[in-house]
């Protein structure tokens, strides 16, 4: 367990060297969100319109607090995340992926996908995870291994392997840019949205009105596929937990 | 480094993106346990769906969202079934160590 913990700190490492290396060595002048085009920008707009409203006139990536946000709630991400994979107990790794899902849900708000951020908390960290605490509470047995066993040289390779990987999507993932000028971090703002038989009208980018148009509109056949295939799902898990015999729940439990 | 500090762009969300998934695959493959397996499968499946919400804001488009809320049908859906199965598993076996499950091996 102690040498799990070790690679992935020792991969999160390499990962904060590499992208601050590639970084470093390729800052991305072209975008809009540069550093010094930003103070500048900033300033201006700070002293120009101070009354409008913040979220419109300033790139949310120009704000500190932002920054610091996002370190917070990718800390409780990945954080929660190891939590699930190092516990031996089983109710720490499901606390630990309930603080994983709460820092993922607030990531998505942070992606202005405030419809999906709200979803994500209550399927996720609602029904998903109290499904886990029940089965949890109904296997109630302590493990003795809990992690495979594997010699010392599988693990050296393995942990050779992962960091490699992560370094090179890393180093592949720094060099993205926005497509688009406009679409660089700022605020999305509201969109035009075609309404069917009706005026077009702007609405909030990710709302729940945004979403349900695309939803109901060019989604309407997977989501009726999804619905199909939760029933299936459902009379799929009744049918496997059942037990086979009467007998056999008296016998177990 | 004071930049890539306080200048968070999608860069930043893609490795986080990136760095949940690897956390998940690593816990498929060291794990015996089969409920913490399908914790670790439930977290790459979140982490594929944080990366088409960053493309989704990243290209403006909308239909990202909307695939992002098939794949969390998708996961609730899988882990109802995964969940049954590890009760089902444990009722004939009382352990759900995926080590132990060699009953398929011949």
């Amino acid at each position: 367990m102690r040498i799990i913990a070790l690679i992935v700190m020792g991969l999160l490492a390499f990962g904060t060297v590499g992208g601050a290396v590639a970084y470093a060595a390729d800052p991305p002048s072209a975008v809009p969100t540069a550093g010094a085009e930003r103070a500048g920008k900033q300033v201006n707009i700070v002293k120009t319109t101070p009354h409008m409203d913040r979220r419109e006139s300033r790139p949310s990536s120009d704000n500190p607090g932002t920054a610091l946000l996002f370190w917070a709630f990718a800390a409780a991400t990945i954080g929660g995340a190891l939590f699930v994979i190092t516990r031996r107990n089983l109710i720490a790794a499901v606390m630990g992926m309930v603080g994983s899902f709460l820092g993922i849900s607030a990531v998505y708000m942070m992606l202005y996908a405030g419809f999906l951020s709200v979803v994500q908390m209550l399927v996720y960290a609602g029904a998903i995870m109290v499904l886990f605490v029940f089965v949890v509470m109904i296997l109630n047995r302590p493990e003795d291994e809990p992690v495979a066993p594997s010699g010392r040289a599988g693990q050296a390779l393995g942990g050779i392997a992962i960091v490699y990987l992560v370094g090179r999507l890393i180093l592949l993932l720094i060099n993205v840019r926005p497509p688009r000028a406009e679409t660089a971090i700022a605020a999305p703002g509201p969109i035009t949205l075609n309404v069917p038989g009706g005026a077009p009208e702007k609405v909030e980018w990710g709302s729940v009105k945004a979403v349900g148009t695309d939803l109901f509109g060019p989604g309407l056949f997977p989501f009726e596929a999804i619905s199909i295939l939760l029933l299936v799902a459902v009379v799929g898990a009744i049918a496997i937990a059942r037990p086979l015999h009467a007998s056999d729940e008296e016998g177990t439990s | 480094m004071n930049d890539i500090f306080w200048n968070v762009g999608y860069p930043h969300y893609l490795v986080l993106a990136a760095i949940l998934f690897l956390i998940g695959t690593v816990g498929v493959l060291v794990r015996r346990n089969a409920l913490i397996i399908l914790m670790s499968v439930e977290l790459m499946l979140n982490a594929a769906n944080m990366t088409v919400l960053i493309f989704a804001r990243m290209w403006g488009d909308l239909s990202g969202h909307t695939f992002a809320l098939m794949v969390i049908a998708v996961a609730a859906a899988e882990a109802a079934v995964g969940l049954a199965i590890v009760v089902a598993v444990f009722r004939g076996r009382r352990n759900v160590d995926v080590d132990r499950l060699t009953t398929l091996r011949h």
